[in-house]
């Protein structure tokens, strides 16, 4: 009996707890993220490529430029770990003077100019980079003395000063640190940022605290925890019940409607939007036809799809580039909605009564009420799209392969229109050749223009090229951009961010020294 | 006994061997490329060849075969593709997690489940039986991801006696606040289940001949009941458990994801949808371990629970 006693007061001691507030809660000084994936992934800068790596990873480093905290676009880049810097006048040269009195994490020492050229050279190695691409055009990185680095390029590159920005390849890492721990660097990143790597609890969240000698000032919050959690339910649920502060949203509208109407939240749907487009591949039947291409271009109802998306979450796309890039032609003669006119075209092609169309498409929730609704617009028009459903690894490999004669691809890159160009619409980026990246289409309409465009010096008659290019993409239908869906976070008001949220490159909202509770 | 152990072990040996080559061959077979995965959708082709040859995925199959047996022979179980992280040590983290859910939610489906089917056999067609025969329904109908939503928001969001992130360590009460909805939610269907084989078996057991003899004697009901019918009805009851066992530490995923525990089947799941191979391979040379060592468990329970079996 006494045993039982013994063991009830313990369970209801346990149960007593879970009244209290967590004393960390009461300070108010720790940050708790919930991010929709089970588990990290790998936490090294240069092969991070997801977006919860990513945005974890963001708190941790530093570029040598960044884009302002809260913005998304190239406009807004200023200094980062680079003081300031120059160029020669054909922009194959970069000076960049680096800051100093910058310390790299847990003790590994001040940040040089030598720990910038090995950062770019280590990103720029196909061994250590998921990035290497992004420096094809690197000849020499070198460190001319502790603060002044000088990187020189093979040809100019398009908004070159974005590689070196704090994203992907941009990230700097510390060289004494890098090296010593060399293929297990993810295991500890060590940056410069606002917050350095503390703990890592296999599924459940990766732990960072205060970097007190962060050039910028010392981080008012005192360390955040980064939660896996994979259930948007349970995510839901968990910032409903105050265990998180922050959380990535399910990506639809309905997830806006609900978390706007909980108390004390605030809800963000903010850039980068993701193209979601259809890349038709020119050399398979009927898709050869372009009077086909243009009679699939003609059946989807942009309005339509904003609609059924949510018109908070989503808008509709401008062109084969995401709109606010730097190069985006804003107004591109996309297909106006016909239904009749697409009849007519496929009538004219030799198919009056229809055809038959078919996409390899992943099973990811979002995506696939997206292809659904589309094949129910263009059934309107007497053209059957095939969706052939397979799971989201299996989806990219087979696409690669050729397999699938429409693509539906949903993305994001750095916001200039080279970067998204040469990916999707170079040919020398077709799948199936040693280049490839993402072009499904076979379509080299743009080659002359994108690639003159890549190292074009004068801005002017470079947005010029761009716009020839994406208009000539437009009208032969190689791509069919449809809507773009930005990204749902939510979080409690008394979370004050330290800046204006519009955006961010990662994708996720920057945690910087300036972040507190208000209360 | 020993020979019976041997004999079973042996056999043992092959079935993992032979999952480990079936799971190698099926792996591999189904589309997707970890490198591509690892790399993420920017990367070039020139980029995902190179990793494919620092993994090793461009040997010819009966190369990575080879080694892949001789180190899983050698005790090495490779790095995870994705994390570069010991497959071995991936799995320990969140082995203990997956243990203890899958036992306490066991022990709360025997002790909910023998008594209930023991009293509704005894009560054949009067309420209490029906209530367990139907509560048991409810039980193995609810899909285990509804139940534990609503016990989330019964207990976490309206009641605030649990936290919904069900995964707090380092103190006895801390342990005792994360385990107890997700122990709850697996073990009400556990129950369901071990309801209804020991009201099935006991029905039978109550109907011979040696239960009227015993009460004709003048034995107490409730020893009748408890010693004599039951030892003889736990056959198949121990047989489901076994089986359960099994299926609980696989199935365990869904309540995994719903309470953001840590566990084996969040780890699998995640080695499937990126192509991890090596992690693919070690997780199921491990769940091939524990069901060959559950059935193993089970036959020795057998002998235990009825003396007349034989070790052949």
């Amino acid at each position: 009996m006494k045993k039982h006693l013994i063991l009830g007061l313990a369970v209801a001691a346990g149960l007593a707890t879970g009244f209290g507030l967590d004393p960390a809660h009461a300070q108010k000084k720790s940050l708790v993220i919930g991010m929709g994936s089970a588990d990290a992934g790998k936490l090294d800068p240069h092969l991070a490529s997801t977006t919860p790596d990513k945005g974890l990873l963001n708190y941790i480093f530093n570029g040598l430029v960044r884009v302002k905290p809260g913005q998304a676009s190239p406009d807004f880049i200023e200094p980062d770990l680079a003081e300031s810097w120059t160029t020669n006048a054909n922009g194959t040269e970069w000076t960049f003077k680096i800051r100093s009195g910058v310390q790299c994490h847990h003790g590994y020492g001040p940040f040089s100019a030598e720990d910038a050229a090995y950062s770019i050279k280590r990103a720029s190695n196909k061994a250590t980079s998921s990035y290497s691409g992004d420096f094809a055009a690197l000849e020499k990185v070198e460190a001319v003395d502790a603060s002044t680095l000088k990187i020189t390029l093979k040809n100019p590159v398009a908004g070159f000063l974005g590689y070196v920005a704090n994203i992907n390849g941009g990230n700097m890492v510390c060289k004494k640190a890098a090296e010593e721990m060399g293929e297990n660097f993810g295991k500890k990143p060590i940056g410069t940022g606002p917050f350095q790597f503390a703990e890592y609890q296999p599924q459940q969240f990766v732990k960072l605290t205060a970097n007190k000698q962060y050039f910028r000032g010392a981080p008012v919050l005192e360390d955040i925890t980064y939660r896996y959690i994979p259930a948007d339910s349970s995510r839901d649920l968990a910032f409903q019940s105050g265990e998180l502060d922050m959380i990535y949203g399910k990506q639809d509208q309905t997830w806006v409607d609900r978390t706007s109407k909980l108390p004390g939240v605030k809800v963000k749907a903010m850039e980068p939007g993701e193209l979601s487009a259809l890349y038709l591949n020119i050399t398979s039947k009927p898709l050869d036809d372009i009077r086909v291409r243009q009679a699939i271009a003609h059946a989807i109802d942009r309005k339509a799809i904003v609609q059924f998306k949510g018109a908070g979450s989503s808008r509709e796309a401008v062109s084969v580039v995401p709109s606010g890039y730097l190069g985006t032609d804003e107004k591109s003669p996309l297909y106006a909605y016909d239904v009749n006119k697409a009849k007519a075209l496929l009538a004219e092609a030799g198919y009056p009564n229809g055809v038959t169309v078919k996409t390899i498409h992943t099973t990811l929730t979002g995506m696939q009420t997206f292809i659904e609704a589309v094949q129910a617009q263009l059934k309107k028009a007497n053209i059957n799209l095939e969706i052939e459903l397979v799971e989201h690894a299996t989806f990219h490999a087979q696409i690669r392969k050729g397999l699938s004669p429409i693509v539906h691809y949903q993305a994001a890159r750095f916001p200039v229109a080279d970067v998204y160009l040469t990916q999707f619409y170079d040919s020398a980026s077709n799948i199936g050749t040693p280049t490839a990246i993402t072009n499904f289409t076979f379509c080299n309409v743009a080659d002359t223009e994108i690639r003159a465009a890549r190292v074009e010096m004068d801005a002017a008659k470079q947005k010029a090229l761009w716009k020839t290019a994406q208009e000539k993409l437009v009208t032969n239908v190689c791509g069919i951009p449809v809507y773009e869906q930005l990204q749902l976070w939510a979080w409690k008001d008394n979370l004050d961010l330290g800046y204006e949220l519009n955006g961010s490159l990662n994708l996720s909202p920057p945690v910087t020294e300036k972040t507190k509770f208000t209360k | 006994m020993t020979a019976f152990l041997i004999r079973r072990l042996g056999f043992a040996v092959i079935t993992l061997f032979a999952v480990l080559t079936l799971v190698f061959v099926l792996v591999r077979i189904v589309p997707g490329d970890p490198a591509q995965v690892i790399l993420g959708d920017q990367a070039s082709r020139e980029a995902i060849e190179a990793l494919r040859e620092r993994l090793g995925l461009n040997l010819p199959l009966y190369q990575q075969y080879v080694v892949f047996v001789w180190g899983a022979l050698g005790g090495d179980w490779g790095t995870s593709m994705m994390t570069g992280r010991p497959v071995i040590q991936e799995v320990l983290n969140v082995l203990p997690w997956t243990l203890e859910l899958t036992f306490l939610s066991l022990l709360i489906g025997v002790v909910i489940g023998v008594p209930l089917g023991v009293a509704a056999a005894v009560r054949r067609n009067r309420f209490t039986d029906y209530a367990a025969r139907i509560g048991s329904l409810l039980g193995l109908s609810f899909p285990p991801f509804v139940s534990a939503l609503l016990l989330l928001l019964a207990f976490s969001i309206g009641l605030h006696w649990f936290p919904v992130i069900s995964a707090k360590s380092g103190s006895l009460s801390a342990w005792v606040e994360s385990i107890t909805l997700p122990a709850i939610n697996l073990g009400l269907i556990t129950a369901a289940y071990i309801t209804r084989v020991t009201r099935s078996a006991m029905l039978e057991v109550l109907q011979e001949d040696y239960v009227r003899t015993a009460r004709a004697k003048g034995v107490p009901w409730s020893v009748v009941v408890w010693r004599h019918a039951l030892r003889n009805a736990l056959i198949p009851v121990i047989t489901i458990i076994g089986l359960y066992l099994g299926i609980l530490i696989g199935n365990s995923v869904l309540t995994e994801i719903v309470f953001s525990r840590p566990g084996l089947g969040k780890l699998i799941v995640g080695a499937l949808n990126q192509r991890d191979y090596t992690m693919l391979q070690g997780m199921m040379v491990i769940y091939t371990l524990v069901v060959v060592l559950v059935n193993l468990a089970t036959d020795i329970a057998y002998g235990i629970a009825d003396p007349r079996v034989k070790f052949k």
